[in-house]
């Protein structure tokens, strides 16, 4: 709370301090360096068959060993207020380009992102420092206000955690001089992101999490087609998210492969196909707090974007062990303009115990994004 | 050992005699960059001249193609904001940095119309600085091959004599098509038009055309029907000559406003190539002035 007040105040004594400025006819006028602002409020009204304590105390099956829950957003029946976030964004220099993403819940307020880009090195190299969501896979470093559906993957959820790979860390990538783009990144970040690669007890100095990727992308006519595989190395120490015993102990590895195939009809129309696997092996250091465990899954999902206005998503995703049941979810949207978007959606999980016996959820979401500032890229 | 010697023997005239590469983000830009660069430059240009100019969609192939560009030209008035910052970003080129001195920002160097006095969203997707479709008026294409020959010689002196000679045979050219356009086109002066979306602002400036309405409600916004009732209502009381068209929107639209007012439908190229017969900068002005009958 005291952090809202500090920020908003922080805010309020810059915008002062431009207006100020303007007032003594620009000898030491600052205003045309402030960075570029952007606010996005993200709310949503829910609606699920089961209560808020039930899907509390209900397991994903296909999360084997209870390893934190599934949801970010929309958690409570009713009306949620998901988010605020705050991005500014300016270069620092000649060599420098900085972001801040600043990411407002009803009661917190967490730097999403921070961090440096180097925007002056030679060889098509990119360096990145700070705090940020690692590259990993295709929906990792998107942000939550560009997805095609309301809520993240199961096999996200499950494997690298809500909130995805996002930690302190320096990421380097690099273009390959070929005729078609390939890029190819390795990050180092500091571990206890949560998910596989939890760091919950036995803390140890080091040990860092390290991630690597290569991505390809080609055309072919009015279709792009994207190709990556990523990997991801780290020590995990994960306790059970209620009874807060420890449960594994171990080396973890990602794996992932994902494909997309996005065809445009024209300027505003298109469909895009879009496919992920992800595999975990998890070698556990001591088999008496928990065994070795091997799993994989994946999402696969179509999206028919008709016009300026309105756009359509179906996504199917299933775990290929240890799995009750699949997920299968339908939305359709709306926009305003560039800049608003109301979005109705609805899921059929059966991947969920409730009490130890399978328990389908069933679930509506009407979800509601705005931004206002900087005008955004348009995501690809 | 021997080999590779040889083979740097014969990479080095390559590299000696190589081409300027040149990214640009649209077709009309690229023409231009071609006219003034001759056999010195390579373009590659970014967008489908047959696409919004406002939407295009940020390929990843796109980004190596601009990766080992030697300069960049844009057409600037926040007409990429959409797309190229990205592609900028991630292709992790400083000679195409917005600071760089082999990038260029062609709104910088005309006058731009109807900058608005203030700005908010709710006016719709507004451009702060200004219509940014400045290359539609023919005598701006003249102060473009200018600037892209000042460009050229900043960054490649040793041919500046080239470049000065294709731009002297470039504006010879032009100005002879310039007095041809404003001839066929002085009968259209004070004429009243409605358009799709401000796009042919400059080429109505350049020819004394009032563009009345657009059947956008606001900049960026699809049609709405209570804006399209209007529409009719104003057509049928201002009686302007016909609706200029661009060929990326759906005319659907301005059909059903055609049919209730008998007012024409005139499609009007925005660039090379968003017609097959658009294929240069001459045969998209000869289009143009030809287009409204």
């Amino acid at each position: 709370m005291k952090k809202i007040v500090i920020f908003t105040a922080l805010c309020a004594t810059l915008t002062f301090a431009t207006e100020h400025e303007h007032e003594h006819g620009g000898s030491f006028e600052q205003s045309k360096f402030i960075p570029d602002i952007s606010l996005i409020v993200d709310t949503g009204y829910v609606h699920r068959n089961v209560s808020n304590t039930e899907l509390e105390k209900s397991a994903p099956t296909s999360n084997y060993g209870n390893y934190g829950t599934f949801k970010e957003f929309n958690t409570n029946n009713g009306f949620n207020l998901n988010y605020a976030e705050m991005m500014l964004h300016s270069n620092v220099d000649q060599a420098f380009e900085l972001d801040g993403i600043f990411h407002y819940g009803t009661e917190s307020v967490e730097i999403e992102e921070a961090y440096f880009t180097t925007k002056a090195l030679p060889y098509s190299l990119k360096v990145k420092g700070g705090k940020f969501k690692s590259d990993f896979g295709r929906l990792n470093s998107q942000h939550a206000h560009v997805w095609d559906f309301a809520d993240a993957p199961l096999v996200y959820n499950s494997f690298l955690s809500p909130e995805g790979i996002n930690a302190p860390g320096v990421q380097f990538q690099w273009l390959a001089p070929t005729p078609w783009y390939m890029k190819l990144g390795f990050e180092a970040m500091q571990k206890g992101n949560g998910g596989t690669f939890a760091n919950d007890f036995d803390k140890k100095d080091g040990e860092p999490l390290y991630v690597g990727y290569l991505k390809n992308s080609f055309d072919i006519k009015d279709a792009s087609v994207l190709l990556g595989v990523s990997y991801a190395n780290g020590v995990s120490n994960i306790k059970n998210a209620v009874s807060a015993a420890p449960i594994y102990k171990g080396n973890s590895e990602v794996y992932g492969a994902d494909l997309s195939v996005k065809n445009y009809f024209n300027s505003y129309s298109f469909i895009n196909w879009q496919s992920e696997l992800l595999y975990r092996d998890m070698k556990s250091d001591d088999v008496t707090i928990g065994k070795d465990k091997k799993q994989s899954g994946y999402y696969t999902q179509i999206v028919y974007q008709m016009d300026e206005n309105w756009k359509a998503g179906l996504r199917y995703e299933d775990f290929l062990q240890d799995s009750y049941g699949a997920k299968t979810t339908l939305n359709a949207s709306y926009k305003t303009s560039e800049f608003a978007q109301l979005r109705l959606q609805y899921s059929h999980d059966e991947t969920f115990k409730m009490y130890g016996n399978n328990k389908a959820i069933d679930e509506i979401i009407l979800q509601l994004t705005f931004a206002i500032g900087a005008h955004g890229a348009h995501s690809f | 050992m021997k080999k590779y010697i040889f083979a740097l023997l014969f990479l080095l005239p390559l590299t000696l005699f190589a081409n300027l590469n040149i990214a640009v983000t649209y077709p009309y830009i690229g023409a231009l960059t071609k006219a003034i660069g001759g056999e010195k430059v390579d373009t590659v240009v970014l967008a489908k001249g047959n696409w919004d100019p406002h939407f295009v969609v940020p390929r990843p192939s796109l980004i190596a193609k601009v990766r080992d560009a030697d300069a960049l030209i844009m057409n600037g008035g926040q007409l990429e904001i959409g797309w190229l910052p990205p592609l900028i970003d991630r292709a992790s080129n400083p000679k195409i940095a917005t600071n760089a001195k082999t990038f260029l920002d062609l709104s910088q160097h005309v006058e731009l119309l109807q900058k608005p006095a203030s700005v908010d969203r709710s006016g719709g997707d507004v451009h702060p600085d200004g219509n940014p479709h400045f290359h539609l008026d023919p005598n701006n294409i003249l102060i473009l091959a200018g600037t892209v020959k000042e460009f050229l010689i900043s960054i490649d002196s040793q041919n500046s004599a080239v470049y000065e000679k294709n731009y002297a045979h470039f504006s010879d050219m032009w100005n002879k098509k310039l007095e041809m356009w404003k001839s066929k086109m002085a009968d259209k002066n004070a004429l009243k038009v409605v358009q799709y979306h401000n796009v042919m602002a400059y080429f109505n400036h350049a020819y004394g055309l009032t563009s009345i309405a657009t059947i956008e409600p606001l900049p960026g916004i699809p049609p709405s029907s209570k804006h399209t009732m209007e529409l009719i209502e104003l057509i049928k009381k201002e009686k302007p000559c016909c609706i200029l068209h661009d060929v990326y929107h759906d005319t659907k639209t301005a059909e059903f406003i055609s049919e209730k007012t008998g007012i024409k439908v005139v499609i009007m190229p925005h660039d090379i190539g968003a017609l097959d017969t658009i294929e240069d900068l001459v045969s998209l002005f000869d289009y143009l002035t030809s287009a409204i009958k």
